[in-house]
């Protein structure tokens, strides 16, 4: 980057985070619900990613190209939040590349794919990509140099993750979202062959990421597949099955034992079908958006998932972007009062990334509710 | 009447072994207590069997011909608790009381945390096994964070 004539590092741009004060502590709550070690209060993860580029005084277009300098804002903008003590960056979009896809950066959107590249012959001649090949491609490469500048410059936030991501919604890119959902009604067995490349390439992904680091943490969900678009019985065929799918073998090939899961989107009732397709590791978190249009009562996914994995309650991110701290707080307050007592631990989030110009007021409402409500039980 | 068979570890067995701090001896006692009691589980060419000694569970994974050959030992710390659920059938068969295994997650407990993991289970006897992979990879990381959250 160049300021006035002079090239910077990223790194220059930013005070080192308070690692005795704020990160100690928050070290030691984020380790809370994974280990029964109670400590301060119930963690907050607005699932902050190009709102800290924006709160540093970047842009969205910023955030997404220049990843080293994006993930120095969240672990930066975290400290005044109090938010979590650990970085992460990424799109939804990780390996289409190496499949063929171009991305093209926006202004005010993460990297969006050019267009559809796949036809039903592209489909049944596709193979994934092998882990050598990605070695050489571009994702893999990316979350290296990534992790490398986090070593050298934010080592105390650094935790390697793998992203699936949307296994449904990224491969259906391949060949147009709409196509996609024809295909599962007209063309079922090339739909699966299309998703089943893509979990493929992801799982040689993983891999060579904790080839690297010694593991990796996994991050995957079910967006595109929901209940908006699908029936119970296609969630579980084409996304819980093959998330389950995805997280036995990464774990085969060394990568987790972390695993956030992450159904965005209306899950109204194929919540159901999760529970009994997906791997349950001693860390996990789950994390489901929405009911319908509102967000996912935080006492039932306590009820359905406390006994496999920490929950994560979510407050909806339209309201983060409107200008009214206490509707956050009260609804922070109703998911922390009905989720805090979860067995294995809960996390106060909002139903999806916090959106780039989140309110500064709204993400201290969150913080304000954990605080004041979000104790474990009667802790 | 028990016949006591040779066990047989080739030397890329016993390194392995050896280099992930587990005794060949240990892996003796699993086998020998497993052949003596049926306590094993079997996908029709192989076996795998437990047995916790001190604070961990150690596992020994063998296949029997004219001598016991043992593929493999591996343990986890973790202590192995009831089990949470059960999914799907498994390839694996329960010598012990015949029950064919079913794929599942099992509650462990460590440094005073408890936490669900995939397993094999019969849910008849409530006994749960980890396979190789889980426990040297996925448990062993996992152990490894609870010691250092928990620090």
């Amino acid at each position: 980057m160049r300021v006035r004539g002079f090239i910077m590092g990223y790194e220059e741009l930013f005070p080192k985070n308070d690692l005795s004060g704020w990160h100690a502590n928050a070290v030691k709550r984020f380790a809370s619900p994974f280990v029964d070690n109670f400590h301060d209060r119930i963690d907050v993860d607005p699932i902050i990613l190009s709102n800290a580029a924006v709160n540093c005084g970047f842009t969205i277009r910023d955030f997404y190209e220049k990843p080293e300098l994006g993930i120095h804002c969240v672990g930066y903008i975290s400290e005044l939040y109090d938010l979590l003590p650990v970085t992460h960056w990424f799109f939804s979009l990780p390996w289409v590349r190496e499949l063929g896809i171009t991305l093209e950066y926006k202004d005010t959107l993460p990297p969006v794919p050019t267009g559809p590249i796949l036809d039903a012959n592209g489909v049944e001649n596709m193979q994934p990509i092998s882990k050598q090949d990605l070695l050489k491609g571009s994702t893999v490469p990316l979350f290296y140099g990534l992790y490398d500048y986090v070593q050298k410059n934010l080592g105390h936030t650094l935790v390697p993750i793998s992203y699936g991501f949307d296994l449904v919604g990224a491969a259906a890119e391949l060949i147009g979202v709409e196509e996609f959902i024809m295909w599962t009604f007209t063309e079922p067995d090339l739909a699966h062959k299309l998703v089943d490349s893509y979990v493929a390439t992801s799982i040689n992904g993983a891999e060579a990421m904790a080839d690297k680091y010694g593991f990796a943490m996994l991050i995957v969900g079910s967006v595109l597949a929901n209940n908006d678009i699908f029936a119970d019985e296609q969630v579980e065929e084409f996304s819980a099955k093959k998330m389950g799918y995805y997280v036995d073998q990464c774990f085969r090939r060394g990568a987790g034992p972390q695993v956030f899961y992450h159904l965005c989107g209306n899950h109204e009732t194929d919540y159901k079908v999760f529970k009994k397709n997906l791997l349950w590791s001693p860390f996990n978190v789950l994390h489901i958006g929405y009911q319908g249009p509102k967000v996912f009562p935080s006492d039932l996914l306590k009820k359905e998932f406390q006994d496999v994995t920490t929950c994560m309650g979510s407050v909806d991110t339209k309201l983060m972007i409107n200008a009214n701290p206490a509707k956050v707080y009260d609804q922070a307050k109703e998911s922390l009062l009905a989720g805090r007592d979860s067995k294995k631990g809960f996390i106060l989030g909002t139903s999806c990334e916090t959106p780039p110009y989140t309110i500064p007021g709204n993400l201290l409402a969150l913080t304000r509710a954990a605080r004041d409500f979000g104790t474990y039980g009667t802790w | 009447m028990v016949i006591k068979m040779d066990i047989v570890f080739s030397d890329e067995v016993k390194k392995a072994i050896e280099g992930k701090g587990l005794k060949v001896d240990d892996i003796k006692k699993v086998i020998e207590g497993a052949e003596a009691s049926n306590d094993k589980i079997t996908n029709g060419s192989k076996f795998i069997a437990k047995k916790v000694l001190g604070d961990v569970t150690v596992y020994a994974d063998y296949s029997v011909g004219g001598s016991i050959t043992v593929n493999s030992g591996y343990a986890h710390k973790m202590k192995l608790q009831d089990i949470v659920m059960d999914t799907a059938d498994s390839e694996w068969t329960y010598v012990k009381n015949g029950k064919k295994i079913r794929k599942g997650h099992t509650n462990l407990s460590f440094m005073g945390a408890t936490r669900s993991a995939p397993s094999l289970v019969d849910p008849a006897s409530g006994e749960s096994w980890l396979e190789e992979y889980l426990a040297a990879k996925t448990i062993a990381v996992a152990e490894m964070l609870f010691s250092q959250k928990r620090a």
